[in-house]
């Protein structure tokens, strides 16, 4: 099997604040298989959205900077990359589609037009051609009337076709790695369900690899084939998809199995729904970190060596950074 | 065919002509368009029907307007037809305090959309810059301009423009500012689009409709400013303009009141018309006042 396509070792990003460098990223390190879908889960503040734009070379800097590791596309270290080759990889190679479709169209350009845009950004066509070619990525992308749509303001659609507008634009130069940073959490579910579909059509189309970012297990477990588990700034839990939905090891990453609500018959058995399930407290403030594990303060197993010492992945494949999870095992 | 018709969906709406729709229905900002259509015209078209030299002396000066037939609005101190200096004067009047009001976009647009989008030190070093040009006197500036070259209508264009664009500059700095952290500023990033494009054909149509209202009353301003640099002497003497009439015939204006009020009046219906439609065009890009 070949290598990953994009993989992040070791990767450090730092923001400075006015209570001194920040760390939003500590060392995380995730893998991106070919023609895969890698789930990236965790609560809001854990990191995910920055480890999207850290992938596209979109920190903002300052304040944020990559203070440390290393993203390889392809074996080539964008971390390192000037502005010129990054542009060329964006789009191309690496594409993003984001988490609000309001906000992430031009309001003051047609759908089609942006899309044609988009296309001349790398591609050597006409605006003639490139209009053609966005009328037929619309159609890609399952809009009905397309050549109407193509004329329509990104307010006059709505939220589902505007994420379609969104995923067009992202898979218009045939990117070999798409990254959704939420691509559903403004969207109702049967949208939801929708959009996820497009995606995994499109990804058998052009065998586009995805890395999906969600805070929303359930999600994850629908579109992902690997998933890595992310807690302030860290990975905690990484593996297959089904290894870690079936036997979840780490506090947190069973926490958040747990508050998939269950519905239907298999909820009803004792005659009353059970309780949902929440996660006491917030993610710590990342400044107020302490030497151990992040999660003890939230966590109903933590002991003594948690709040002193810092847990690391351990195991393979399926690799959780947890003393009690260890403890369990041995 | 499918059988079912999709509902009849509105046609596409652009922005801009959701304004114009706004706009339209605007009372005051339509008799200010009206206003302005009829002065411009005059302007382009009155001297054509009512020719002749505004310098030439044709009456005896100083004729109430109404008394003489071959000069309707009278004559000023020295006996020239004041409705040959109105409408040969309107020209040299509106077309450099339109052309100032360019200069001011230009300048203000290109420094402020430079520092807000870039931010860090260049912003801070141009923003400074901006600063030192509005602590300036702005009508000594203007002068202190037009008498370092020689006065003709491009110089007081570019004069007024000079001192006019720090404004335009922090408005559009504001915007860009504010649109730069806009999530499709970072989607168009994601596509590999590079800084020029994204300041110029992502954000610049974004902040346009404040920007486009700021025009408008820098016009009106400059208009002004125009007509105030004339009657301190400034401007070129050979360029019959409004503001070189009411500064010419200001010392005798307790024997004659027209030669001072009717320049005066076409300066000020000027004003307001403009001001007419910046405020109806604030109005229509306002989306806030829009629901009223």
């Amino acid at each position: 099997m070949a290598g990953p396509l994009l993989s992040i070792r070791d990767l450090k990003v730092e923001f400075a604040t006015r209570n001194g460098p920040v760390t939003a990223l500590d060392g995380i390190s995730l893998d991106l298989m070919p023609g895969e879908t890698l789930g990236v889960v965790g609560e809001s503040g854990c990191g995910k959205s920055i480890t999207a734009l850290a992938a596209m070379g979109l920190i903002p800097d300052p304040p944020g900077r990559v203070a440390g590791g290393s993203i390889l596309f392809d074996g080539e270290d964008i971390t390192h990359a000037d502005a010129a080759r990054l542009r060329s990889l964006r789009g191309t190679e690496i594409s993003m589609i984001f988490q609000e479709p309001m906000t992430s169209l031009n309001p003051v350009f047609t759908a089609g037009d942006q899309i044609a845009e988009a296309i001349m950004l790398h591609q050597k066509a006409g605006r003639a051609e490139a209009g053609r070619m966005a009328v037929e990525l619309l159609r890609t992308v399952g809009i009905p009337e397309p050549e109407r749509r193509a004329r329509s303001y990104p307010h006059e659609l709505s939220g589902g076709m505007r994420q379609r507008v969104m995923i067009a634009m992202a898979i218009s130069c045939r990117p070999r790695v798409l990254i959704a940073d939420e691509p559903t959490t403004a969207l109702d579910v049967t949208v939801q369900a929708q959009i996820f579909d497009l995606m995994r059509d499109i990804q058998q189309e052009f065998g586009v690899a995805i890395m999906l970012i969600s805070h929303d297990m359930g999600a994850i477990a629908e579109m992902a084939d690997q998933v890595s588990v992310m807690y302030a700034g860290r990975v905690v839990e990484t593996g297959s998809a089904d290894a870690i939905l079936d036997d979840p090891l780490h506090p947190y990453t069973r926490a958040l199995i747990g508050c998939i609500p269950v519905l239907g018959k298999a909820a009803g058995l004792e005659g009353r729904m059970p309780p949902l399930a929440e996660i006491p407290g917030i993610v710590p403030p990342l400044h107020l970190l302490g030497r151990g594990c992040a999660f003890a303060d939230r966590c109903l197993l933590a002991f003594d060596r948690c709040r002193a010492e810092r847990p690391v992945l351990e195991g393979r494949p399926h690799r959780v950074a947890c003393f009690a999870a260890e403890m369990e095992a041995a | 065919m499918s059988l079912v018709q999709p509902a009849a969906a509105p046609e596409a709406i652009s922005p801009l002509r959701e304004a114009w729709i706004v706009y339209r229905r605007n009372r005051p900002a339509m008799f200010g368009t009206l206003l302005l259509a009829v002065i411009v015209a005059f302007v382009l078209y009155g001297t054509f029907l009512y020719a002749g030299d505004p310098y030439e002396i044709v009456w005896a000066p100083q004729t109430p307007p109404g008394t003489e037939a071959s000069v309707p609005l009278g004559t000023d101190y020295l006996g020239r037809d004041m409705l040959r200096g109105l409408l040969k004067g309107g020209g040299p009047t509106l077309s450099v305090g339109a052309a100032a009001a360019i200069i001011t976009l230009l300048i203000g647009v290109s420094l402020g959309g430079i520092a807000g989008y870039f931010g860090g030190w260049l912003d801070d070093l141009l923003m400074r810059v901006t600063e030192f040009f509005q602590v300036l006197p702005a009508l000594l500036f203007a002068m202190v301009v037009i008498t370092l070259f020689s006065p003709s209508p491009i110089t007081t264009a570019i004069a007024i423009g000079v001192v006019l664009w720090p404004q335009t500059a922090r408005l559009t700095r504001a915007e860009f500012l504010k649109i730069r952290e806009l999530e499709y500023v970072t989607a168009a990033r994601s596509i590999g689009a590079r800084n020029g494009r994204i300041m110029w054909r992502v954000i610049l149509p974004n902040a346009l409709p404040p920007l486009i209202v700021s025009a408008t009353l820098t016009v009106g301003v400059a208009v002004l400013f125009q007509a105030g640099l004339s009657f301190l002497g400034l401007d070129d003497p050979n360029t019959m303009s409004w503001g070189l009439m009411i500064g010419t015939n200001r010392q005798y204006v307790l024997d004659a009141w027209w030669p001072v009020t009717l320049p005066g009046v076409a300066i000020f219906l000027t004003v307001f018309a403009v001001s007419l439609v910046g405020d109806g065009l604030n109005d229509a890009f306002n989306p806030k006042l829009r629901e009223r």
